[in-house]
């Protein structure tokens, strides 16, 4: 699919001048392709680099720079922030590197309907503080969210620790504006919350990983932002009586907004690069966010409290203020960076499996990361069954990369005995598309080729993700 | 010093996870990859393997304002400020550097070029420069610009007066480095930093003759004039006679507390021991009980600018605040990112105006948002980017030094 004659790039190049009027909207330099050969995925001295990378500032743009890929059947790979972790965005065929960042208006917000719609390019963050000033509250919390975009948490159906109560961002779309691969704007879905016409095609979109078309639009649902909320970390023995503990605490009729674990050797890594004071000797802690009214969440937390004890919690705190709030806060989110420390590359993964298997897939990561010898932090979000090992290695030593390979091969194997797939969060990219197999049957791989193959016939957007040919 | 080489440890560690992205002012005006932290990481790891050559990422880099934001944000903890100089350093070794910017620098290596170019400051201000290029600046907004730059760096707020002390003398040896802006072109900040520590006892000693603290020739990469200027500084200094060594500028501040790590032998100690004696007039005022004059019939609003050479090198943002908020007539409005780059940094107002502007702009929107009738900073560049700014924003607005507002009130109760 490549083209691979400097004169036809250097038309597509021409032709492409003219849609991006403005010079700093076309970058062909080598260094500056170099910078979008990558993202945030560990992928070691491999080197896929684009052929060119435009940052188109319309939809118009963005469907007469689509209608020339087609003409000339040449890949586009939809970048946002490139923050993902699955290779979602590296050029593996080179082709067009479609970069948003221009593409950053928040076109509306709608406080009586509870909707908004954003560009592509527009970072969760700043929606989120754009509609809170409204009394609004937009939920889906990815890590990055300072950085990553709404179009890229659609293309990979992100989601974070406030999921286990509000859901990941498919919960969230109602509507989308789309470029097809011949270069055609369609809109799909709509921007009521009720919608039953005909396919829902915008679903299908949530989590496409930009193979299908490109998300230039977004329609949102909102809902009302809840007036406090309280943070408590509680620490274990043993990570079983953590994970008896979240059972519990949801049988007791509590939803906490987050229910999020952190092994032993995370925090033990957190105190040693960014030091809040936590107790390095426990086995599991878990740092639970409540939300609603302010009289109901001070009687949860007590409740909370209450159950955490029973299930052998050996220390419960509380956050008096905000300020301590931030400090839990911190040390939860210093976790990856404190990991990075470690070493310098972190490979984090994203098996999900059903809730109450946490301890045993716990125990798994673990056993294989002796097995193999591989340093690994464990957190993630326990309410979701939704574990992110992280491993701390240096790829430069292909002997550590090749066991960290198998190990990661036995985890998802793991996973999918208890019940569990290969990714809740992250997406499947070019790191994982090799184990799709493991999850999905011939015939359901035959229908996922199939809707690729109705929506990009050429194979252009994003060649190499998700599906291998 | 270390070598570019020496970084390459840290350049591979850059795990490219992307959240220096929220944190880079550049990019948030270019949207390119190439021009911010992520980028240069990834361009220097492929110079440093041979897959491209170093000298082509001259011209990337030089986006980089050194602004060090990211280093705030960055999980693994990696210095993009001190990277980006290393690689400057070797740009400027292998001729990669420009003949204006080198010529620019060269004329702060140079007592007597600045001497030279503050004369004609003075003349400027001698024949009501400031005056006659504001009623010009009219003519187009290009050149409102130009005189709202000019005159940020020429206008001369505060005027010297000796002001009786309240209260005792205090026994504090304190040395002054002033800076070249206050030394050559415009001494309204010293004059205000003078009058404000005399009038509360502190008598400091502004007689060294001082050199330009060498920044200039950092940012381009000369360090061999950096570490003679430093060494020409640190020999004005006699370390017996020393408790204190002041400063206004946030640049000047930061260079004293990072000379000894450009320097060895004795020059190194000596440095060691200065950068623990050198402290920002903010940081060393707020110690003290500050004589405050009161019935002061004033009401104004007053916002502040944290320069990333105060903020994130010497860590000193509290004590302007502080500072501010005591004085009298006067009510401190925070802004909103207060410590977001103003876009100015040294030469690079002028080597990426189209950026720098921009950049600028959104710091002057979060100023006016403040309903301030005066903003203020610490740092002579900054005051370059906030005038620019607001100028784009068609609005004028006096930038001072919180310690020339001081000045100021003490000098209208003398009356």
């Amino acid at each position: 699919m490549t083209i691979s004659n400097s004169i036809s790039i250097d038309k597509v190049i021409s032709e492409l001048k003219l849609v991006l009027d403005k010079k700093n909207n076309i970058l062909t330099e080598y260094e500056e392709r170099f910078c979008y050969a990558y993202d945030a995925t560990a992928i070691g001295e491999k080197l896929y680099l684009p052929d060119v990378v435009v940052l188109p500032e319309n939809t118009e743009q963005v469907a007469q720079i689509m209608k020339i890929a087609n003409k000339y059947k040449i890949p586009v790979i939809t970048r946002g922030a490139g923050t993902n972790l699955c290779g979602g965005c590296i050029p593996l065929k080179s082709g067009i590197v479609l970069h948003t960042s221009k593409l950053n208006k928040i076109i509306s917000i709608d406080k009586d309907n509870l909707t908004c719609v954003a560009e592509a390019g527009v970072v969760v963050e700043k929606l989120q503080q754009e509609v809170e000033k409204l009394g609004l509250f937009y939920p889906p919390d990815p890590s990055n969210l300072k950085v990553s975009t709404i179009g890229g948490s659609v293309a990979l159906s992100s989601s974070g620790p406030r999921c286990f109560k509000y859901g990941g961002t498919k919960d969230y779309v109602l509507g989308l504006e789309v470029v097809t691969a011949k270069g055609k704007i369609i809109n799909i879905g709509g921007n009521t919350v009720k919608n039953v016409t005909g396919y829902n095609l915008s679903q299908l979109f949530v989590g496409s990983e930009g193979t299908l078309g490109i998300v230039t639009r977004v329609t949102l649902k909102l809902i009302p932002l809840p007036e406090s909320k309280q943070v408590l970390l509680v620490f274990f023995d043993s990570i079983d009586d953590a994970a008896t503990a979240v059972t519990d605490i949801i049988s007791h009729k509590i939803t906490p907004s987050t229910l999020d674990l952190m092994d032993q050797k995370t925090m033990d890594t957190v105190e040693q690069f960014h030091p809040t004071g936590l107790p390095t000797h426990y086995d599991a802690a878990l740092v639970i966010e409540i939300d609603g009214i302010a009289d109901t969440i001070f009687v949860q937390a007590k409740q909370i409290e209450e159950i955490c004890y029973k299930n052998n919690a050996k220390d419960v705190r509380i956050a008096k203020d905000k300020k301590e709030a931030d400090e839990i806060w911190f040390a939860r989110r210093s976790a990856f960076g404190a990991v990075a420390r470690m070493k310098p590359n972190v490979i984090t993964e994203d098996a999900v499996v059903p809730r109450n298997k946490i301890p045993q897939m716990v125990k798994a990561i673990r056993k294989t990361a002796d097995k193999y010898n591989l340093n690994v932090c464990t957190m993630g979000h326990a309410g979701d069954g939704n574990l992110h090992p992280n491993f701390s290695l240096d790829l430069r030593d292909h002997e550590e990369h090749e066991r960290l390979e198998k190990a990661i091969e036995e985890l998802f194997d793991a996973a999918i005995e208890l019940g569990g797939t290969l990714s809740g969060e992250h997406g499947i990219g070019m790191s994982k598309a090799k184990f799709m197999n493991k999850v999905a049957s011939n015939e359901v791989l035959e229908y996922m080729k199939l809707i690729k193959n109705s929506f990009d016939p050429d194979d252009i957007l994003n060649p190499g993700k998700i599906l291998i040919k | 010093m270390k070598k570019l080489e020496n970084y390459s440890e840290d350049i591979y560690k850059c795990s490219k996870c992307g959240i220096c992205l929220a944190a880079c002012p550049v990019y948030e005006e270019t949207g390119n990859e190439a021009t911010l932290s992520r980028g240069f990481f990834t361009l220097l790891h492929g110079a440093l393997n041979n897959k491209i050559p170093l000298k082509k990422l001259a011209k990337y880099l030089d986006y980089c304002t050194t602004c060090k934001a990211c280093f705030d944000f960055c999980p693994s903890g990696i210095s993009a400020e001190e990277i980006i100089l290393a690689a400057r350093s070797y740009f400027y070794e292998h001729g990669d550097i420009s003949a204006i910017k080198k010529s620019i620098v060269k004329a702060f290596n140079s007592n007597m070029i600045l001497k030279g170019l503050g004369f004609s400051a003075f003349i400027y201000r001698a024949l009501q420069g400031p005056f006659w290029f504001d009623q010009l600046g009219g003519l187009s907004s290009q050149f409102n610009l130009i005189s709202n730059i000019v005159n940020s760096q020429t206008q001369e707020y505060i005027k010297y007066k000796k002001l009786s002390p309240v209260g005792d003398k205090k026994e504090i040896n304190a040395v002054y480095f002033p800076g070249c802006i206050n030394n050559y072109f415009n001494a309204s900040v010293k004059n205000a930093t003078v009058m404000v520590c005399e009038k509360n006892g502190i008598d400091l000693d502004i007689s060294p003759n001082f050199a330009c603290c060498g920044i200039p020739a950092r940012g381009i990469g000369d360090m061999q004039s950096f570490i003679s200027l430093a060494k020409h500084n640190i020999g004005q200094i006699d370390l017996e006679q020393i408790d204190y060594l002041i400063t206004d500028c946030a640049t000047c501040g930061m260079v004293w507390d990072i000379y000894p790590e450009y320097l060895e032998g004795e020059y190194k100690e000596k440095a060691l021991l200065l950068a623990q004696k050198n402290m920002n007039i903010y940081k060393f005022l707020v110690q003290f009980d500050i004589f405050l004059p009161d019935n002061v019939e004033d009401n104004k609003i007053v916002t502040y600018h944290d320069p990333c050479h105060l903020k994130r090198s010497q860590k000193v943002d509290k004590e302007p605040r502080k500072f501010l908020s005591l004085l009298p007539g006067i009510k401190f409005e925070e802004m909103k990112n207060a410590d977001r780059c103003c876009g100015a940094s040294g030469l690079y107002f002028l080597s990426k105006p189209g950026i720098s502007q921009s950049i600028s702009k959104r710091k002057a929107e979060n100023i006016l948002n403040t309903k301030a009738n005066i903003v203020t900073t610490s740092c002579p560049s900054c005051k370059i980017g906030l005038s620019q700014g607001l100028s784009l924003c068609n609005r004028k607005m006096p930038v001072y030094q919180p310690v020339e507002l001081l000045a100021n009130i003490y000098f209208n109760k003398m009356n």
